[in-house]
């Protein structure tokens, strides 16, 4: 047992103070002196040349201050995904930059024509329908294999064949053709993940401010501020310095990955530009579904191979991506997709091949689980098939195929350092009851509902260290009350990342939880960090809180000794200890000394050594730490409408250590639900006469209620990994990857039929259960067109 | 008609503000009587992030016409603390449970879930579910939002006892 002050303890993240009385203020709530409402004109055709625009009459409109069109944007380039910058220049070409502001050329319908700024709302929507614009319209191509097809349309000149990044697998490795030959059983499984809409709550949105002296002050709600800065000056503004723009990333109303890319910021600041007041850019439910960001889409073949006992021999993994009309992040997702899919077994012959094809649909993005939670959709099934051909228990077919420390890890150049997957499945397994439960691949089952039970096994990242710039810094200061301001940059979306930090805080510097304040969320303040995403904040952010606090508890101790000597005491700083905000020592009983005297005479102090008490603390990460995770799902299915229902779902979590074990419930529970969404509801819907996105509301698009909620139950074992901030991984990505394969592969066993695409509608379901699995439809983004 | 002086009875106090014909409850609310803790998440009635109690019954204020809201009783989450600042026992058991995340569905889930307890002191689990079955939430999962209606509904129940 450890003796932590808060680690490990359910602490109330401090955050949630405001957001349950109303008083957080998110981008939407702020108002600054002479700001204006800016709009964005989205094209209604997938594809077509503007010929003309006239904006005169809006112009004209009184109240509409200006109104902008591609040719009043700078001519440079830009990707929405703001990860060229976390990257270095030669590691990687996933990060086309491939778009403009406000292009003369839409390529889905969606695509920003014009931009306008106006005195109030009313006349901004107005001015919009005012302007004119005369299209040439194009043949458009929205199928990525149509789009692959020799002679296809192209969608941007220079990428004639319209494919947007190409790579081999990373993994690609033995002799796979050999290892199939001899393979005692091979299966295959292939489908499409669907394009899941992040559905954050609060829609894009932006303020863009120019100060008197000319700095930019942008506030919006993104997951990367100092990132977006920086590719917002590199890229899109080049005449813009770094130092020129203070990014302010007021409450978030939701991340989920969609704030890791730009979304109307640039809008916001070419408004802001043209007509030098503060321009606040909001946009519509209507056209967060038509135009910002998604799940990549990723058609995926899995071949695998087995020995007689289940040795795992050979895998090959084929993906094409539909990034839609610009890449943003969907090279890198489906990148992901191949380290963390296959990551998770050992396996010494590995092929594969990544194609990302641009098409007249949506930019797509990344999504939590960025990749990982489209991969296992189709390799755990692909091993469950294995499995069944092998006659084996889909879960012993796992357990002998585990990594073990010194194995290669997900992330190539490091070796595996730490796991605990095969406890975790064993956990998870008996406490859904596995061995009573999972009867066998030719168990009958009858009745209109018929129930089963499925598995999944992820690992997932702790941050990309080796491949991004995973290093961040904090400071600390201690006022005279024994508070601590903690200066650091992770952004708080929900996932009580705050809170975890306060922990780390007070545990290394011995100081109260509740006294310590965080300043984050503006890149005035805080230092360098590429932003909340790959679940990295807790490790990298983390370990250099814990950095800083160690050095902060050493300067306690070290003043310490001469208010013990006022006892007739003789310390050393070794012999005292600081905890909850009080001074003790073993050696001095009875005695118990607040910080804040300590604090309190540090900085009151006239002439021997005053200063605050102060410290900056740093950490780069050089590894993913992976963290690894085992679920099971319990479904039932109505073999009359092909409604699946999940009824219970048990899952496992190797995450080192739980800082917060309340806030890493939180994280799995809130995954899980969006899991089931992924799994069952949430159809994304293109038409494919015209590219337009049906699922364009909340009704159409079904979410995930309060009714959905099944049974669940999150197990947590506790190893703490050498290098993380007191044995801490990272954990809120990972709990969206296992849902939809668990779930898929419990349907199997409930009712013998596999879907091959995103999510399990009713329909579908119910199609395959009619007309039997080898005939399955599998149904893309775009409407009717199956695989 | 075109622009007029409004008048509200917002959480106990009586606002005066200039409206015109075509603007909605959660515009007023938010803009020009300044509570912005009340959100606008879909503006179609979809999400219930917007919900605010009109004579105690839940409405999403983004299909109300404010013109039809001024001979209403209307709470807001900034109504939900007692006079002296304390928290409603659901601001508090939503506290306790970690019941949310990125807070933006949060006022409407409170004030769902007020004009549910107000109705019915004692609900069922199933109970919190249906009543809540309009209100989305994208990050929590839902669990620990019905765990805190329904430990909320617990504790207001006690107090109700000791001080009977
Ligand atoms: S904003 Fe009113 S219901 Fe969504
Ligand atoms: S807490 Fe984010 S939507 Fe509910």
């Amino acid at each position: 047992m450890n003796d932590f002050a808060y680690v490990g303890k359910p602490m109330t993240k401090p955050d949630i103070y405001g957001k349950v009385t109303g008083e957080a203020k998110y981008t939407d709530d702020l108002v600054i002196p002479g700001m204006v409402e800016g709009r964005i004109l989205c094209s209604p055709i997938a594809h077509a040349r503007i010929k003309r625009i006239d904006t005169s009459k809006a112009r004209a409109l009184p109240g509409v201050l200006c109104v902008l069109t591609h040719e009043d944007c700078p001519k440079s380039r830009f990707s929405r995904s703001t990860m060229a910058e976390a990257l270095p220049e030669f590691a990687f070409t996933g990060e086309r930059q491939d778009q403009y502001i406000l292009t003369d050329k839409v390529r889905y319908v969606g695509d920003w024509v014009a931009a306008v700024a106006a005195e109030d709302i009313y006349t901004a929507e107005r001015a919009l329908e005012l302007i004119e614009v005369e299209y040439e319209p194009l043949a458009m191509v929205l199928d990525p294999f149509e789009a692959l097809k020799p002679g296809a349309h192209v969608v941007h000149e220079d990428c004639p064949n319209n494919v947007a990044f190409e790579m081999d697998h990373p993994f690609n490795c033995g002799d796979v053709d050999k290892a199939f030959a001899e393979a005692i059983a091979v299966a295959e499984f292939s489908g499409v993940s669907s394009r899941q809409k992040h559905l954050h709550l609060e829609t894009d949105i932006a303020i863009a401010a120019f100060e008197s002296d000319g700095r930019l002050v942008i506030h919006s709600p993104s997951q990367g501020p100092h990132l977006a800065k920086k590719h917002l000056t590199k890229r899109v503004f080049p005449d813009l310095e770094d130092g020129d723009i203070r990014w302010i990333s007021p409450a978030i109303g939701g991340g989920f990955g969609a704030r890791l890319a730009l979304g109307v910021e640039p809008a916001a600041v070419l408004l802001a530009r043209a007509c030098r007041r503060p321009v606040r850019v909001t946009t519509t439910r209507e056209e967060d579904f038509q135009g910002y960001s998604s799940r990549t889409d990723q058609h995926q073949a899995i071949r695998v191979a087995a020995d007689k006992d289940g040795k795992l021999l050979a895998i090959e993994q084929i993906i094409v991506a539909d990034s839609g009309a610009y890449l943003s992040h969907s090279a890198t997702t489906a990148t992901v997709n191949m380290q963390k899919t296959l990551g998770v077994l050992k396996c010494d012959n590995i092929r594969g091949h990544l194609t990302v094809a641009y098409t007249n649909t949506p930019t797509t993005s990344g999504f939590r689980g960025y990749g990982n939670a489209e991969g296992a959709f189709v390799f755990q099934q692909a091993l469950d098939r294995l499995a069944e051909k092998l006659g084996m228990d889909p879960m012993e077919l796992r357990l002998r195929n585990l990594k073990v420390p010194g194995d290669p890890s997900c992330f190539v150049p490091v070796p595996l350092a730490h796991t605990k997957l095969e406890e975790c499945i064993h956990l998870a397994a008996d406490k859904i009851g596995w061995k009573d439960k999972w009867l066998g691949w030719d168990a009958k089952k009858e009745g209109r509902y018929k129930r089963g039970i499925g598995m999944s096994i992820l690992t997932h990242a702790s941050g990309a260290g080796g491949f991004l710039l995973e290093h961040s810094s904090c400071v600390m200061k201690v006022l005279t009350d024994g508070s601590l301001n903690l200066i650091v940059a992770p952004c708080e979306m929900g996932q009580g990342i705050l809170g975890a930090l306060a922990q780390v805080a007070a545990e290394s510097t011995g100081l109260k939880y509740e006294l310590i304040r965080i300043s984050t969320g503006d890149t005035d303040v805080t230092m360098f960090d590429i932003g909340s995403h790959a679940s990295r904040s807790m490790l990298v952010i983390g370990n250099a809180v814990a950095a800083a606090g160690v050095k902060i508890n050493e300067q306690i101790r070290e003043r310490a000794v001469s208010l013990f000597e006022e006892h007739q005491i003789r310390l050393t700083k070794d012999d005292i200890q600081v905890k909850a905000g009080q001074i003790t020592s073993p050696k001095a009983p009875g005695i118990s000394i607040d910080v804040g005297r300590v604090a309190y005479a540090a900085i009151y102090d006239f002439g021997s050594g005053g200063s605050q008490l102060n410290a900056s603390g740093s950490y780069q990460s050089t590894s993913h730490h992976p963290n690894h995770q085992a679920a099971f799902a319990e479904v039932e299915v109505d073999t009359e409408t092909g409604m699946v229902t999940v009824l219970n779902y048990v899952s496992a979590h190797d995450i080192g250590r739980a800082i917060n074990p309340l806030l890493v419930e939180a994280q799995m529970q809130g995954s899980l639900v969006q899991g089931i969404g992924f799994a069952l509801t949430e159809d994304f819907v293109i038409d494919p006469e015209t590219g337009n996105v049906l699922s364009d509301s909340l009704l159409t698009y079904r979410l995930p209620t309060t009714m959905d909620v099944p049974e669940m139950e999150h197990l947590l074992i506790e190893d703490p990994l050498d290098d993380g901030p007191f044995g801490a991984k990272g954990c809120g990505e990972a709990g969206l990857v296992n849902p939809a394969a668990a779930i898929a592969n419990a349907v199997y066993d409930a009712v013998g039929i596999r879907v091959h695409s995103l999510p399990l509608a009713a329909d579908k379901v119910l199609w395959a259960l009619r007309h039997g699995e080898d005939i399955a439809p599998g149904r893309s983004a775009v409407s009717g067109q199956y695989l | 008609m075109s622009k007029r002086i409004g008048s509200f009875a917002v959480n106990g106090k009586k606002r005066d503000t200039i409206i015109e014909p075509h603007m909605l409850l959660v515009d007023v609310i938010r803009d020009s009587l300044g509570l912005t803790g009340t959100k606008r998440a879909c503006a179609s009635g979809n999400c219930g992030a917007c919900t605010v109690l009109a004579d105690g019954q839940p409405v999403c204020s983004c299909l109300t016409l404010a013109v039809c809201s001024q001979d209403k009783a209307l709470e807001t989450v900034e109504g939900l603390r007692a006079a002296d600042g304390t928290l409603h026992p659901l601001q508090q058991a939503f506290i306790e449970h970690c019941a949310a995340q990125c807070g933006y569905c949060t006022a409407g889930m409170l004030m769902t879930s007020k004009a549910l307890l107000d109705a019915n002191p004692r609900p069922s689990r199933e109970d919190v579910k249906r009543a809540l079955s309009g209100n989305i939430c994208r990050c929590t999962g839902y669990v620990k939002i019905i765990d805190a209606v329904l430990d909320a509904a617990q504790k207001i129940n006690a107090a109700r006892e000791v001080a009977a």
